[in-house]
């Protein structure tokens, strides 16, 4: 029995070749969708798992309530704390550790004392207690050597790098930052990428020289502390002994009040509010946001599907009958027309294996991520693929399955079945729902696209073209030939202006500092101080409203401020404002000039209240303003003049541009997602029409014989097939915009500066989706309109 | 066998009720050979569709042999029909995926036949109805003629007691009418009863006995003498 149905399945999809074309193509290109986004979600839900007694482990974080309202959040704690902790909250937690990450120059020598490696690399120093809170795999050595000073724990990976074979690095050195050689005590197996801790490089935290370490006023994100509860210990408990906490330690009156939150592991890849060590965040939210577009997907190949089947369940109505006649049961029937379905899908999915093999090399380079799609590995993706089959041939099958089986065999085997039976209503419906779907899509894509246009064009305040960010070592040594560095740049033909700071105007590093203005007590918010040569205005194309540039100085004598400065303080004249005097980080100089505002953020965030000052301690860029002309080869020369002014330190530049186009990754990565996903989409819902026309219009071709015949011309026959598409899909239009109105606004809604919602997209999301549906629909109804009408009234 | 009383049926659609049955009785011997005639309209399909478990009269007793078969469910009816009755249809019903050796191995697949078994039967008859030739075709590549007789050896196969023909000639040339009707007389004579809805009294004057219906009555009944006379 089971052989015959598959047989005469197999002859079926063979007979409609169009339409099992139609099938196969809209599910495997939506299932290959799903898997991708599958791959993709696995993958970021992998972060961090797998420690031992992982749901014990939490992150310590910062926050600052000010008295605006405003919020200010960090991944970071004051160095101090993680003694503090230890101490007082004992009962509770099992261990605690801090690790700070650092960047600088590793250098290994070989065994003649030969500079073998020199690199940029990002390292960590750690207490041994990290260890005990987070279960590494170790190669070889172990982590008690870091109670010690000047000890090292390498990767496996780096071990490599620096001496070939990661078995020959224990008990070699390794120098770091120039003045300290560590010993490397221990290897760890390489830790995956899934990580928010990449460590690579670990240091002994008594090494640790930084000039907070007993500060409590002051926070970087590079300092993180982790702890491990106590078994059978809730965090809630916690609340209270953290109450009494900050009100013990922090005893100096700050503008923020202080604030810490206890952050659970599993939270840390997630939450937008705190970075973390591996740069890599992804917002539950935006995973939802797949899954509904992956969802979107397969019920669009769905609808396909059961509107082909149940448009074609006519023709098998003889088959249906006569099946009953011969004492087939309806249950039986159902199961063959599911198995059909099964089939398809079946097919489908290794069409879809095939396409996710094909994209996901381009899906990697977008996300930037290690993901795979491999079974041996992730069995689980086989599991998702199986349950993927199933619902899919439920949800595309069950139904015609019910409406095939059902037909009276009296009526089946007369062929007395119209072509109506099976949800002629429902049809429509699933259409409409269909296009609600894509043209929500076209919406959201229009709206994204125009969105990031918008930002692109946003006036910046400055000019960023041409500006090489070039790093700019800084220390007591280095510090001392910045100037002849910097006269050698300018003399470099094709270099226009330098200028040595500490960010860029616009930059995603940013600090507050408290100041005073004008002899009052500290202000209530907070500045962002840019320290900058004199040539920042003239490199960056700043502009001042009010004053004059600062003068040259390696020490702050006296300070730019911009206008958002000065509306926050309620100055209403920028003049008002020059020969004020500010105090700010124990320095009390007055104002030279005022700068138009520049955006100093993402245009997620709106502009900080600004001050420019000189502070040569400060300086770790120099941005060379460049010919656009001649930028390639002026760069050459830019390295040449470093490398001979900075031999000991390792060369890196950046583009401006290209960094403030990174502020909007995320964005272009969503952008991206719903241009190749709504084209899909698109792509699905069309065949999926295009076959319900060429079924409409097999259908009627003996009304539209007749109909000729009595003297309707061409065009009229196809506006009467057209007719009843354009409609479904004007309503599909209807439904679809105050979907996309609420999805628009809320997504607009995280940007600070936004484009207004306007008519526009909703207007040419109408006219893409019609006229693809005419273009689509005439394509087949003219051709059954021009068919020859003898031949469709002759044969009966 | 058949004990038919008082079988009423009524087509509803929104705007009219049609009685196709209005109070049949009708009793059929086992080995018989009834024909049913009547002018369209008069619920002669409609008699064959209840007789053959098709469709469900609104009230009213069909017996066969001592078993009502009106109160049956869904299951059971399928189940009694594909042991007992076998059907031939005007338009054949072939289905077109199907060669014309798993069209007649259909039914018995239905009724759990083993597959050895299923071969020989279809096989059999397939030399009885001469298409062994044709046996590896698909329906469209064969007359209708051709069709008919795979039709009816799809009936026969299961050797059902009783056979339902629907006008079984109805889409055939005289001489292939003739063909079919012979294997039906045939079939009669092995003790297989049939009955047979048609509008052809040539294809009436090949049975036992005529039944005429119109407006859902029988309005009268024909022994065939010639035919019982040549069966004595």
């Amino acid at each position: 029995m089971f052989k015959l149905n598959l047989k005469i399945a197999w002859r079926n999809l063979w007979k409609n070749k169009g339409y099992t074309l139609i099938n196969v193509l809209g599910l495997s290109i939506g299932m290959a969708s799903c898997i991708l986004i599958f791959i993709f979600i696995r993958y970021q839900m992998s972060f961090d798992e797998g420690f031992k007694d992982q749901d014990r482990i939490y992150r310590m974080v910062s926050s600052w309530d000010y008295s605006d309202g405003n919020q200010f959040y960090s991944q970071g704690v004051p160095i101090p704390i993680t003694p503090a902790v230890r101490d007082d909250f004992s009962p509770y937690i099992e261990k605690v550790s801090a690790i700070q990450n650092s960047g600088g120059i590793v250098k290994v020598n070989d065994q003649h004392g030969k500079e073998k490696v020199k690199s940029i690399e990002n390292v960590f120093y750690v207490e041994p207690d990290f260890f005990e809170i987070f279960n590494y795999k170790w190669l070889s050595g172990n982590y008690e050597s870091l109670k010690e000073p000047n000890h090292a724990v390498l990767s496996k990976e780096m071990a490599k790098k620096f001496f070939g074979n990661w078995n020959d690095a224990l008990g070699k050195t390794i120098n770091y930052d120039g003045n300290l050689n560590y010993i490397i005590t221990g290897i760890i197996d390489d830790v995956p990428e899934n990580n928010s801790v990449p460590l690579r490089i670990m240091l002994s935290y008594k090494s640790l020289k930084d000039r907070n370490l007993n500060n409590w006023g002051s926070v970087s994100s590079a300092s993180e502390s982790y702890f491990k509860l106590k078994r059978g210990i809730k965090i809630e408990t916690l609340s209270e002994p953290l109450r009494l906490f900050i009100k013990k330690y922090y005893t100096e009156k700050a503008p923020g009040k202080e604030g810490h939150i206890f952050q659970p592991l599993a939270d840390i890849h997630y939450n937008e509010r705190f970075g973390n060590f591996s740069g890599r965040i992804m917002p539950k939210k935006q995973l939802y946001g797949l899954m509904v577009i992956g969802l979107f997907l397969i019920l669009t190949a769905s609808i396909n599907f059961i509107n082909l089947a149940t448009a074609q369940a006519v023709s098998r109505s003889k088959e249906v009958g006569v099946r009953k006649v011969m004492g087939s049961q309806r249950g039986q029937l159902v199961t063959q027309f599911l198995t059909e379905t099964f089939i398809i899908v079946l097919i489908s999915l290794l069409i879809a294996s095939v396409l996710t093999e094909i994209a996901l090399p381009s899906m990697q380079n977008l996300f930037n991520a290690k993901i795979s799609f491999s079974f041996f590995q992730h069995p689980i993706i086989l599991v998702f693929m199986f349950v993927l089959v199933v619902c899919v041939s439920l949800i595309a099958g069950f139904y015609p399955a019910v409406i095939m089986s059902g037909f009276n065999p009296a009526l089946a085997i007369k062929n007395k079945i119209s072509a109506n039976t099976g949800g002629l209503g429902l049809r429509k419906v699933l259409v409409v729902v269909q296009f609600a779907i894509t043209i929500t899509l076209i919406i959201g894509t229009l709206v994204i696209l125009q969105q990031m246009k918008f930002i692109r064009e946003q006036p910046l305040g400055f000019n960023p073209t041409a500006i090489a960010m070039v790093d700019l070592p800084n220390d007591s040594l280095t510090v001392e030939r910045f100037n002849r560095f910097k006269a050698q740049l300018k003399q470099l033909p094709g270099v226009e202006e330098v200028s040595f700071c500490r960010t860029a105007p616009s930059s995603q590093n940013n600090n507050g500092s408290s100041f005073a203005y004008n002899n009052s007590k500290d202000a209530d918010f907070q500045v962002n101080a840019k320290n900058a040569d004199e040539d920042f205005l003239k490199t960056f194309d700043l502009k001042l409203i009010a004053g004059r540039n600062l003068s040259k100085s390696d020490s702050t004598n006296e300070f730019i401020v911009n206008e958002t400065l000065l509306k926050r303080l309620n100055v209403a004249k920028p003049a008002d404002a020059l020969g004020k005097m500010i105090s700010l980080g124990g320095q009390k100089k007055p104002i030279v000039g005022v700068v138009q505002d520049f955006k100093n953020k993402s245009l997620h965030e709106s502009i900080d209240p600004i001050i420019v000052c000189s502070r040569i301690e400060r300086y770790y860029y120099a941005a060379v303003k460049l010919n656009a002309k001649q930028m390639m080869t002026t760069m050459k020369s830019v390295e040449q003049v470093w490398k001979s002014n900075f031999p000991e330190f390792v060369y890196n530049e950046s583009f401006l541009n290209d960094d403030i186009n990174n502020f909007y990754q995320g964005e272009k990565i969503m952008g991206t997602l719903f241009k190749v996903f709504a084209g899909t989409i698109i792509f699905i819902s069309f065949i999926g029409l295009f076959g319900l026309i060429s079924f409409v219009a097999a259908q009627r071709t003996k009304e539209v014989a007749i109909r000729k015949v009595l003297g309707a011309s061409t065009i009229e026959l196809v506006r009467m097939l057209n007719g009843s598409f354009l409609i479904m899909v004007f309503i599909a239009n209807l439904v679809a915009w105050p979907l996309a109105y609420l999805f628009i606004s809320k997504w607009l809604s995280g940007f600070a500066y936004r484009i207004d919602i306007s008519i526009w997209p909703f207007a040419l999301a109408m006219v893409i989706s019609m006229a693809i549906t005419l273009i689509t629909v005439s394509i087949r109804s003219y051709k059954a309109a021009a068919a020859n009408t003898i031949d469709a009234l002759k044969y009966e | 066998m058949i004990k038919i009383e008082n079988l009423e049926k009524v087509y509803k659609t929104e705007e009219v009720e049609t009685t196709a049955l209005n109070g049949i009785n009708l009793h059929v011997a086992a080995g018989e050979f009834v024909s049913i005639m009547g002018p369209s309209g008069c619920g002669k399909s409609t008699l064959l569709n209840v007789m053959g478990l098709l469709d469900k009269p609104e009230s009213g007793s069909y017996k066969f042999i001592d078993t009502e078969l009106l109160t049956l469910n869904d299951r059971e009816r399928s189940n009694f029909r594909k042991r007992n009755m076998g059907f031939v249809f005007q338009n054949f019903n072939l289905i077109d995926e199907l060669t014309v050796f798993e069209n007649i191995e259909l039914p018995l697949i239905y009724n759990k036949i083993p597959a050895g078994e299923r071969k020989r039967l279809v096989n059999e008859i397939i030399e009885r109805m001469n298409i062994v030739n044709r046996s590896g075709h698909f329906p469209q590549q064969l007359s209708g003629g051709q069709q008919q007789r795979v039709a009816v050896a799809r009936a026969l196969v299961t050797k059902p007691k009783l056979v339902l023909a629907d006008e079984p000639t109805g889409n055939l040339d005289s001489a292939h009418g003739n063909e079919v009707m012979e294997l039906l007389c045939e079939l009669n004579e092995t003790g297989t009863t049939i009955v047979m809805v048609t509008h052809s009294s040539h294809d009436a004057s090949f049975s036992n006995r005529i039944i005429n219906l119109k407006d859902g009555h029988v309005i009268s009944e024909k022994i065939n003498k010639s035919r019982n006379e040549e069966l004595i």
